[in-house]
């Protein structure tokens, strides 16, 4: 059940104490970190130890929300960077790792594809995949836009980049997704027939 | 923003001014390809806008809360440490040893303090030079140097551990 309590409130609370208000914030907002995690990270595992990390870094410095820009922003621009900064550390621990394990993740991936073409899929699935298929940055910012309920500004703040360079980043990374579905799409119809 | 796609994203967005909406407006009413355009790109935000979230596991908000209660719950242990209490123990075994050393002193007999101890058996010291030949000191210095890049390796790790 989610708070009757805004975000600022929970964070007052929370601030005085009370832990259970920090847990509401989490279950009010966690849905939408997983997946922004998701976007970068692209599997489950690895996606629920950064929005995890995330949370538990905002929580540390929840006295330093000024209050300035919306929680949920601030809590963004936390997610974006404790991402990046999971994606640098893998590539630096694992990169050899990494290309097998990609290889192994694109075989799943075609694996999948052919398992699933029986079963009626959504077109929120297609786009679903996708997005998945994007790059992190023009997924995440899509994601913002749509899902975030943050304004172009807002994404601005979290990416830590200027509005119009977040449209003109918004405008590509819409351009690509569509090709992307528009391709995969294509690729699904050959297979049927 | 030049290309029609561009300017009609603008248009969906509403990041564009008041004239410029007023003129994308007309020509998607009286343009063939604005409205076809507009009719397609308002489909894809529409699929946009639909797209669902992904879940978490069920017990994620547990795993956080739980995560930050032991955080929080080894902080009080490092902060509340009272430093008198160490100095009280420290001091218990400071005066321990003064005590035991004072008692060992007196129970000691003062009358055979000027006497000298005579050493059943003589006994040859070592010379040291003996020992000390180039080889041996060549090797100890080596094995200086390899002990030196071991540490030296190891704080460069640690270095690289925090900044990551």
């Amino acid at each position: 059940m989610q708070s009757k309590f805004s975000d600022i409130e929970l964070i007052e609370q929370t601030l005085q104490g009370n832990q259970a208000a920090y847990a509401d914030l989490v279950k009010r907002h966690q849905r939408f970190v997983f997946t922004l995690a998701m976007r970068f990270t692209k599997t489950r595992e690895d996606a629920e130890e950064v929005a995890q990390d995330s949370f538990i870094k905002a929580y540390r410095s929840l006295q330093n929300f000024q209050g300035q820009s919306k929680f949920s922003t601030w809590l963004y621009s936390i997610v974006y960077t404790t991402a990046m900064t999971f994606l640098r550390k893998r590539r630096l621990d694992t990169s050899s790792i990494d290309d097998e394990n990609n290889h192994l993740q694109l075989e799943n991936q075609s694996g999948g594809f052919k398992n699933d073409l029986a079963e009626n899929k959504s077109r929120s699935y297609y786009v679903n995949q996708a997005i998945e298929q994007l790059l992190p940055d023009d997924a995440m910012i899509i994601t913002l836009f749509y899902k975030g309920e943050q304004s172009l500004e807002e994404i601005a703040l979290t990416l830590g980049i200027e509005p119009n360079n977040v449209k003109v980043k918004l405008f590509r990374a819409r351009q690509r997704l569509r090709e992307r579905l528009e391709r995969n799409l294509k690729h699904e119809v050959s297979e049927l027939i | 923003m030049n290309s029609i796609e561009e300017k009609l994203w603008n248009y969906l967005d509403g990041s564009c001014t008041p004239q410029e909406h007023e003129t994308i407006s007309q020509l998607i009413a009286t343009d063939q390809t604005y409205q076809q355009k507009h009719q397609e790109l308002l489909a894809f935000n529409q699929e946009l806008e639909n797209m669902e979230l992904d879940a978490p596991p069920m017990a994620f908000t547990y795993n956080v809360m739980e995560a930050i209660r032991t955080e929080e719950a080894s902080k009080p242990l490092k902060a509340n440490i009272d430093h008198r209490i160490i100095k009280a123990i420290a001091a218990f075994f400071i005066g321990t040893i003064a005590v035991l050393l004072i008692l060992a002193l007196a129970n000691s007999h003062a009358d055979n303090v000027h006497e000298t101890v005579q050493i059943p058996v003589k006994v040859q010291l070592p010379t040291l030079t003996n020992y000390i030949s180039a080889p041996v000191m060549k090797g100890f210095l080596f094995f200086d140097v390899v002990l030196a890049l071991f540490l030296f390796d190891g704080y460069l790790r640690k270095k690289h551990t925090t900044v990551s």
